[in-house]
């Protein structure tokens, strides 16, 4: 390696250990993410479209509750007038004024989610007159009246009024065991209860129609499922037993709530609403928290001027959870670096095993990888027979990209059999990759032989496995978010790389045979 | 395999790896401007020719589709030629017609092809068909060289050729890649054609491998390897170095045949040539790279550096005996 390459290198590996040291002994910001419990970052954001007039949009935000503790909350009004009203022990946030063309708004908090169990009481007080008013009474949604209602209850034999516990029991178990969630299922109470049946929004509403119908107050709770991917609307209920009880209508959970419902809304179940305009769209985002509440205020306002300027943690939700995943690109460089330069592995296209290990990261590898190698079969086929059309490049590379679309949507349809939904989500991303990889092997087929070719796409299938971990590492993920100086320590060991004239290991093996002067068979 | 011992014993014989061959050697002394003097067949052709160096000589080009017309009553009057893609690599889009049976056309392999067939496959080339990059490309007609009867000895259906890498206008190193059943007629050696080292003094075969196995004699026919004479050896390296000349680059492999008639007839150059010519040698590159450098300079004449070329090869690697 020349003087100037390893110095160079040295500079950058110092920068950037450097900063990350002062960082970390100075300001004792957090290295290793602890990964606590029911962290999270939510952010919604609305889109609405008007003509001018007076108009308003309203959405539910959720209250401090015993299992649930808000924070940080922010909003963007965009020209709008915003305000927070409480109703009950409910909050809606609500933008008002002029709506013109378009408005961005959005309102992100962090919570803080804790599983809550209830313990059902032996005895209970008749609920209070007020409750009985408000939440035991037959409504439009809740036909808590209607005759089938009444029939149902009948043949449940519910046991007497004084054990509680035993009527919610056998209602709930009726619920989960005798009517099915349906996709595309009525919201309907008594449809869901003809058809045996209904959506969920159906079920809870025929859950309340059922409690209130057996004298016990219920009402229901629109929430959000926090998960991996986008939160999901959901709704459950809820039944007085001296406490609100959460109830699940499909049989999930039973006096007690998991760690992943956010409780945004009880009493009703609207959501995001608007009026005076024209348009209405939203969406929710969330993001996992790796670290305490104490942690992350240390990495988002560090006690010194500089580092809070350039703190990612102050970014917008959708920034942020790209750049996770970006910032940890370059790791997957530096490995590929190694591979190719160091162990000396010949792979298809220069950054296609980091890019097909960034698009597999949120699936399950061998899956991802005999996925890819279908994809990648199915192409070389369709090539092989492109070959005797005689095409032009771009035309032939485009078929190649169709059929490659049509391999994934065949995987697809075959998939669905598995439900292996988030394994699929990751491979929609790299089909011009898989494109040009199909291409490239093809060549390789015709011009070295199917020997090498195969052993060429054996490596770059090894890669993709040697990156693949680092790709989906919380871990990796924290240290690169919360220092990404660290960027120039990787580039500063990538100029080693790029400086090492020494052998690969696969110099080694290639030429061995000099390691035995007499001998001929290698 | 022990990987210490190995590394050992490579440094000591000087094996060339591939991160120094990119960075000491073709990145260093090849610079990009350059490129296209090997890349574009007609161009080093051109190169060649204005130096009076032999290369196969160019009977028509066409670099346009409506040139294909005039192409067919050129192509109509020869009895053999080669049909080639000017921007190929590996091979790819060659169409060797060693004969003519009334309009037909037979090729190397037998195949009869009419004339639209030829006009077809020209047309696919200047489509860009067998251009890697996919690039705008030209077909190319060159006179179909005949392989030496002594090098045709020792190759199975196919032609032979010599491989010589030149340093800083200084001959290193050079191979003869000979095709097997195995390799299909093609001197590709991963595809399991034989290599050959070749002694730059005597232009001898030295060594010879073979599916990474150190061989005799020829695969298929027992022919023996060893110790074979390359016809027109001297001249053959001398077409070397000029034609690196030509094409500025300070570390290039040139490919070439020799030819029943016209002697060693320069191929192709290659600008990033491979390492497998040390496996044939059984000798590393290093130590002759290094002397060079150390005595080259520049305005020797050719001659000065073919002896230099072949001082240094005795010197640094004398190959074994290969009693
Ligand atoms: N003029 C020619 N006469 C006979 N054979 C030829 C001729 N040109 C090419 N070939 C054959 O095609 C092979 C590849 O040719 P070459 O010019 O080296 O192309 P590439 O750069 O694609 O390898 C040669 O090894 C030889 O077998």
């Amino acid at each position: 390696m020349n003087r100037l390459a390893a110095a160079t290198g040295l500079v950058l590996v110092v920068l950037g250990l450097g900063v990350f040291a002062w960082k970390v002994f100075g300001y004792g910001m957090p290295v290793v993410a602890q990964d606590p419990e029911g962290l999270w970052r939510i952010e919604l954001s609305i889109t609405v479209r008007g003509s001018g007039g007076r108009g308003s949009v309203r959405a539910p935000l959720p209250s401090a509750a015993p299992g649930q503790e808000i924070y940080d909350e922010s909003s963007v009004s965009d020209r709008l007038v915003f305000a927070i009203r409480t109703e009950g022990s409910n909050r809606i946030a609500v933008w008002r004024g002029q709506i013109g063309d378009l408005h961005d708004l959005s309102y992100g908090y962090r919570v803080r989610l804790s599983p809550s169990k209830y313990a059902l009481p032996a005895e209970i007080e008749a609920p209070s007159r007020e409750l009985l008013r408000s939440f035991g009474r037959a409504s439009g949604s809740f036909p808590s009246g209607a005759p089938q209602i009444a029939e149902v209850l009948d043949k449940l034999a519910l046991p007497p009024a004084e054990d509680l516990p035993g009527r919610l029991r056998s209602i709930y178990a009726f619920l989960a065991h005798e009517i099915a969630v349906l996709e595309g299922g009525s919201d309907d109470a008594l449809i869901a209860l003809a058809n045996r049946g209904g959506s969920e929004r159906g079920k809870a509403a025929l859950l309340v129609s059922l409690l209130r119908a057996a004298g016990i107050p219920a009402r229901p709770v629109l929430g959000l499922e926090l998960g991996p991917g986008s939160p999901r609307e959901t709704v459950w209920v809820e039944a007085w037993a001296g406490d609100w009880l959460p109830l699940s209508p499909t049989g999930a959970f039973f006096a007690s709530l998991p760690a992943n419902l956010l409780v945004l809304r009880t009493g009703a179940l609207a959501g995001v609403e608007s009026t005076g305009t024209q348009a209405l769209s939203y969406r929710y985002q969330s993001l996992r928290e790796h670290l305490r509440a104490d942690e992350l205020a240390t990495l988002m306002v560090p006690p010194n001027p500089i580092f809070t300027a350039i703190s990612l943690y102050q970014l917008p939700v959708p920034t942020q959870s790209a750049l996770r995943t970006l910032l940890l690109v370059p790791l997957g460089a530096l490995i590929l670096a190694l591979f190719r330069n160091v162990i000396g592995f010949q792979t298809y296209g220069t950054f296609m095993p980091v890019l097909v290990a960034f698009a597999l990261r949120q699936s399950h590898l061998g899956m991802g990888l005999s996925m890819v190698a279908g994809v990648i079969g199915v192409g070389v086929m369709g090539r092989l027979v492109l070959d005797r059309l005689r095409l032009l490049l771009v035309p032939r590379l485009s078929i190649l990209l169709c059929v490659v679309v049509l391999g994934v949507t065949a995987f697809a349809i075959i998939g669905k059999g598995f439900e292996n939904r988030d394994f699929f989500a990751g491979v929609l991303f790299p089909i011009v990759i898989l494109t040009m990889l199909c291409e490239r092997f093809s060549i390789a087929i015709a011009e070295e032989g199917m020997r090498n070719a195969l052993a060429r796409m054996g490596y770059s299938l090894l890669v993709i496995a040697a990156v693949y971990p680092v790709m989906r590492n919380a871990r990796a993920e924290h240290l690169m978010f919360s220092f990404p100086e660290l960027i120039f320590a990787v580039m500063g060991c990538l100029v080693w790389i790029g400086g090492y004239t020494g052998y690969r290991l696969m110099d080694l093996i290639r030429f061995r045979s000099f390691a035995n002067p007499n001998e001929g068979s290698a | 395999m022990r990987p210490i011992r190995v590394w050992r014993a490579l440094r000591e014989q000087g094996v060339l790896g591939i991160n120094r061959r990119n960075s000491a050697y073709t990145l260093r002394w090849n610079p990009r401007r350059f490129y296209p003097n090997v890349d574009d067949k007609l161009r080093t052709k051109d190169l060649c020719r204005r130096a009076g160096i032999p290369t196969p000589e160019l009977l028509a080009v066409a670099h346009h589709h409506f040139e294909l017309r005039e192409l067919g009553p050129q192509l109509a009057r020869l009895h053999d030629f080669v049909l080639k893609p000017a921007h190929g690599a590996m091979g790819k889009g060659i169409l060797v017609v060693r004969g003519r049976d009334g309009d037909r056309f037979i090729t190397t392999g037998g195949r009869p092809l009419s004339l639209g067939d030829l006009l077809y496959h020209a047309a696919g080339i200047i489509s860009g068909l067998y251009a890697l990059g996919g690039q705008p490309d030209f077909a190319m007609v060159e006179e179909r060289l005949i392989v030496h009867p002594e090098m045709a000895a020792i190759a199975t259906d196919g032609v032979p050729d010599i491989r010589v890498v030149v340093y800083r206008g200084v001959p290193a190193m050079a191979m003869t890649r000979l095709p097997t059943r195995l390799s299909g007629g093609r001197a590709n050696i991963h595809q399991g054609a034989v290599a050959a080292g070749i002694d730059l003094g005597s232009g001898r075969t030295t060594s010879a491998i073979y599916q990474r196995r150190r061989i005799r004699e020829h695969p298929d026919s027992g022919e023996p390897l060893l110790g074979r004479e390359i016809p027109g050896f001297k001249d053959l390296l001398s077409i070397a170095v000029r034609a690196a000349d030509e094409t500025g680059l300070g570390y290039v492999g040139a490919d070439l045949v020799v030819d029943e008639r016209r002697g060693p007839v320069l191929l192709e150059m290659n600008a990033r040539p491979g390492l497998m010519v040390q496996l044939a040698n059984r000798s590393g590159l290093l130590p002759r790279l290094r002397a060079i450098d150390l005595c080259a300079q520049d305005g020797r004449s050719v001659d000065e550096r073919l002896d230099l070329g072949i001082r240094i090869a005795q010197a640094a690697g004398a190959p074994e005996s290969s009693a």
